[in-house]
């Protein structure tokens, strides 16, 4: 067996490949067992990725006092936190 | 061109020993072989990963939903596609087989084989009624003794032609260069000139018996 040119004269068959032909084919399949083994996600909500978000419980005239303080500067009660942890950071 | 697609729902009957050796011999003889590998067990990836023969493109992880657009995509003037699948019966199978030029059943020559495999010959009927259009099929048996035939086997090959099924000779033997193909990537050619690869068994026998079996499937395409 040599030569391309033998291969060359090889012809395909024309087939359906639209939507209702597959499903046909499916229905087939299914009848005799061949049925959807692609494998299944795993269920339920995917883990959230880490935005190192806190959520400290304090009493609650600190967390009042952290909300007034951080509405009066304009800024996020998250930043606040940051620059009391730098404070700490310093003085430690 | 066309589409040859290796189908049995039972594992390890030869499914990607047959695709690997027609790819690298229908590539050898000049054509623009695409072979996709729809098996989890990824076989057919294995092999590339050591190195495909020139004129072999492999597509891996060819799923469900993408399989019929893929060898739509595949298909072209001078390209053959040979898709090798997983050895389950699922929607896979079925989809392949509508898109098929030829169906090929490997089956060992076992009563088991045998049985599992005539589910895919039958589906194919069924998928040609629905279809109304007939698609070639043939079986192939594989790991045979090189040297008798066994009892079993003539059973088994009286059986199947008996029912009408058009058998692919010669049947694969059981050849160590065959599975160590899966080892070396190539083909058996460059696995018989190569000196550094030591495969236990007759590489020449190997790939006569691959380029009868690629010939005698050649004549099923014409």
């Amino acid at each position: 067996m040599s030569g391309s040119n033998r291969l060359a004269g090889l012809t395909a068959r024309p087939k359906d490949t639209d939507a209702a032909e597959v499903r046909k084919i499916d229905e087939v399949g299914e009848a005799r067992g061949f049925v959807d083994r692609t494998p299944r996600k795993k269920p339920g909500r995917k883990p959230s990725p880490r935005t190192y978000q806190l959520h400290p419980k304090v009493l609650p005239m600190v967390g009042e006092g952290i909300a007034a303080e951080a509405e009066r500067l304009g800024i996020t009660q998250g930043q606040i936190i940051e620059q009391m942890w730098a404070n700490y950071e310093q003085k430690r | 061109m066309p589409v040859i697609v290796m189908a049995s729902p039972k594992g390890g009957v030869g499914k990607s020993t047959c695709a690997v050796l027609l790819a690298s011999e229908f590539a050898r003889m000049g054509a623009d072989v695409t072979a996709l590998d729809c098996d989890p067990n990824k076989s057919l990836t294995r092999w590339a990963s050591h190195g495909l023969p020139k004129g072999v493109t492999l597509h891996s992880d060819v799923g469900r939903s993408e399989l019929v657009t893929t060898i739509k995509n595949s298909d072209g003037d001078g390209k053959i596609v040979i898709v090798d699948l997983e050895g389950v019966a699922s929607q896979l199978v079925s989809r392949a087989i509508s898109q098929a030029d030829l169906v090929i059943v490997p089956m060992q020559p076992t009563a088991l084989d045998a049985e599992i495999g005539s589910e895919a010959l039958a589906l194919v009927k069924e998928e040609e009624e629905a279809l109304s259009r007939t698609i070639k099929h043939a079986v192939v048996l594989t790991k045979t003794s090189a040297a008798v035939k066994s009892r079993v086997q003539k059973e088994l090959e009286n059986q199947l032609r008996g029912a009408g099924i058009d058998m692919i000779e010669p049947s694969l033997v059981a050849r160590a260069a065959f599975s160590e193909l899966f080892a070396y990537g190539g083909d058996l050619t460059s696995m018989l000139n190569n000196p550094n690869i030591v495969t236990g068994g007759k590489v020449d026998k190997a790939l006569l018996n691959a380029q009868a079996f690629a010939e005698a499937v050649y004549e099923r395409l014409k």
